[in-house]
């Protein structure tokens, strides 16, 4: 299987912080990568370099073939993207917003797709509230929305799940596993790891910036081993090695 | 004994409140601009007024020194009022820019404080931390450099007494405006406009004059206890008036809005970046930023500084006040560009395929289209003031003033003009920028109203600032959002 990202020595620096330091990684084409890593791992900093919005301090990526901190813009072009944050502009209503979006994104039929989402994440009585007034909950369907209204051939997604009650996880879990069954990808950040051991293909752990595993799903359950206790394990020994 | 225990403990937790919010909003500046940045503002501040102070006499030479004087004194006023605003509003400005934060004054709901002791502290901080921030280094440049000019310590002491004066007059008044509006828009409108009615009255029908318009002007002029009382008495009412109506607004109600995005969009397809545009006019209109700073941000100040200009007119021939008026309009107009970038953190576009520097063309083209205002305003005051002939000169002094200052801003606060000018470094290179050409530009227009066109060569270094922010910006990684 083709790479749809490619990292090599990737690096970001805060002064004396390294919070991403020499991640070398390789997302196959197909695949639902799960990024995991305690909080302040260096997660939410690889996204954003990945997506051009922060360059790194050195290391090199190819994200569908493009180079994030050359082209920025065409790689958000190409990519679907779920910030950290759930932050749609304040005054615009949700339908608003994705008819901004897809303005800025040149995509067709943006009202049908609109009401597809609407009526997929249950959320339509919402669509005329301004962004402001919605609920941390619909912030976080919109945001879902809007990174997919393209169907991108690869999304990132940041902690996706976060905010959304157990009926609503379920929905979204089952349309990520159904979105990369058609051949897309999905790059997820994560650090709740019964999700990731539920829907991931693939995964990689980062601790204190640092890339401590990489490696399938597949093989631990092979192995009768748990994500979290593996997890666990690779995190104690990180600790005690930094 | 148990009562004076009660008071005791609940003027400790006052203090204690004070001290909080004090330190929240140092801590909210110097997380923006670096400790040291921020802590050298005052200083640099100061370090204005003291060499400004050496200025005075040549100043005098091209200037009425009245001018100078209304000019400090509406400058501290509008301080006042800014400061107000961007507490007002600081709980919606946080979450913009940092996400779910918000402010200790916005905190009723989870601490056992009511609100009203929650804002009478916010009041207070805000009072003694700006003192400190922007009047006393400023006057205390002037208090320094007077016996080094040879001059009595008179009138700085007393510039310090009236531009305080100035300062909490505009804070006061601004959180009475908010605290009315927040109760009845109608009932507001309504003493708005008999504030203006009776302010124009009182200057025109009874020849009350600036000074008396705006009591510390009175004071300066002619200082004594009835004329300080008079000032701080006004203070004190507005401030009484604003903790009575005083109402934190809690309920957030659930309005339903049409989709206007798509035909607006449309309506402004000639430019290039219509569809943010869109957006900043969307944004504008529902968030009430454009009407609210349209009213209190331009033309309130702007009407008073016309009110008082137009007293000068024994001075001065009616064709240099109205110059003199469009330059001090192009810079109140440039801060337009401050209105545009308050709703939203660039965190809200950069996970779209969109540049720093298309966010800002956009922003530009909404500036652009809101000029439409001063030059209506403009326009409308030459023909009153007789002076028709003299609005290509005004009009032309007053944008080119507007544009350049907006790319001073451009390159150096990017799409944070309103935080960032706080930093020391970048408010001195604004100043430095902006202020002599301004001084140039009034005492050439007092020559010949002709140079006002002399404005139209700011094109040049206004296409530099634009294009090399946009470059800088583009570059720049946005770690904190």
């Amino acid at each position: 299987m083709p790479s749809v990202i490619k990292t090599d020595t990737y690096t970001k620096l805060f002064g004396d912080l390294r919070a991403v330091d020499s991640v070398s990684l390789s997302v196959e084409k197909g695949s639902l990568f799960g990024l995991l890593g305690q909080n302040g791992s260096g997660k939410t900093t690889m996204i954003k370099m990945l997506t051009g919005q922060m360059k790194p301090s050195s290391g090199s990526a190819q994200v569908l073939d493009i180079d994030p901190s050359n082209d920025p813009v065409p790689v958000r072009e190409a990519v679907g993207i779920i910030p950290e944050q759930e932050t749609p502009p304040s005054f615009l209503t949700a339908e608003e917003y994705l008819a901004f979006v897809g303005k800025i994104r040149h995509i067709e039929g943006i009202e049908e797709k609109s009401d597809w989402w609407f009526d997929y994440l249950d959320f339509g009585d919402k669509r005329d509230v301004l962004c402001k007034d919605l609920s941390r909950g619909t912030r976080q369907k919109l945001m879902f929305a809007q990174a997919f209204l393209h169907t991108p051939a690869l999304a990132l997604i940041d902690e996706p799940l976060i905010n959304l009650d157990p009926v609503m996880q379920r929905k979204v879990k089952q349309f990520l596993a159904e979105y990369v069954q058609s051949g897309n990808t999905i790059f997820l950040s994560t650090h709740i790891l019964e999700i990731a051991e539920e829907i991931c293909t693939d995964f990689a752990i980062l601790h204190k910036g640092k890339l401590l595993h990489t490696g399938t799903v597949r093989e631990l359950t092979e192995n009768n081993i748990h994500l979290d206790d593996f997890f666990m394990d690779l995190v104690e020994r990180g600790n005690e090695n930094v | 004994m148990i009562f004076s225990w009660t008071l005791l403990k609940e003027e400790t937790r006052m203090f204690d409140l004070f001290t909080t919010m004090f330190k929240e909003e140092w801590r909210l500046h110097s997380t923006l601009f670096g400790s040291l940045n921020f802590a050298l503002f005052p200083v640099l501040i100061f370090g204005i007024a003291f060499m400004g102070a050496f200025l005075l006499p040549f100043i005098r030479s091209v200037m009425d020194l009245s001018v100078l004087v209304f000019l400090m004194h509406g400058n501290f006023a509008l301080l006042g009022i800014m400061v107000g605003s961007f507490g007002l509003m600081g709980k919606e400005i946080m979450n913009r820019r940092f996400g779910q934060a918000s402010l200790i004054a916005y905190s009723a709901r989870s601490l056992p404080v009511s609100e009203k002791r929650l804002f009478l502290n916010f009041v207070v901080k805000d009072i003694v931390y700006y003192f400190i921030l922007w009047v006393l280094p400023f006057c205390m440049g002037f208090i320094l450099a007077a016996p080094l000019m040879g001059m009595s310590l008179y009138y700085p002491l007393l510039t310090l007494l009236t531009l305080t004066l100035s300062f909490l007059t505009g804070l006061c008044a601004v959180f009475l405006l908010s605290a009315g509006y927040s109760r009845s828009k109608t009932a507001f409108a309504v003493v708005c406009a008999i504030a203006a009615a009776s302010a124009a009255l009182f200057v025109f029908g009874f020849n009350g004059g600036a000074t008396a318009l705006f009591p510390p002007l009175a004071v300066f002029y002619s200082f004594s206890a009835e004329s300080l009382a008079i000032s701080v008495g006004v203070i004190l009412i507005l401030f009484t008036l604003s903790m009575v109506f005083f109402t934190s607004e809690y309920q957030s109600s659930e309005k339903h809005y049409k989709n206007r995005h798509p035909m607006l969009s449309q309506r402004l397809a000639l430019l290039p970046e219509h569809d943010l545009v869109a957006k900043d006019f969307i944004d504008l209109y529902r968030s009430g930023i454009g009407i609210g700073q349209t009213l209190f941000s331009f033309l309130l100040p702007l009407g008073l500084i016309w009110l008082i200009l137009s007293l000068m007119g024994g001075f001065l021939p009616p064709e240099n006040l109205l110059l003199i008026f469009a330059v001090v309009t192009g810079v109140i107009s440039s801060t337009m560009y401050t209105w545009l970038t308050e709703f939203d953190a660039i965190a809200s576009y950069m996970f779209l395929p969109l540049s720093v520097s298309s966010v800002i063309k956009a922003k530009i083209e909404s500036f652009t289209v809101l000029q439409a205002v001063p030059v209506i305003f403009l326009t409308g005051v030459a023909l009153y003031s007789g002076t028709a002939a003299y609005i290509p000169h005004a009009l032309v002094v007053s944008l080119c003033i507007s544009f350049f200052a907006l790319s001073v801003l451009v390159r150096l606060c990017g799409l944070s003009p309103t935080t960032l000018i706080y930093n020391a470094r970048i408010f001195l290179t604004y100043m430095l920028l902006i202020g002599p050409l301004i001084l140039v530009l009034i005492i050439l227009t007092f020559t010949s109203p002709l140079f006002a066109f002399a404005g139209i060569l700011l094109v040049i270094p206004s296409w530099y600032f634009i294009q090399s922010g946009f470059e800088k910006w583009d570059n720049t990684d946005f770690a904190g959002f």
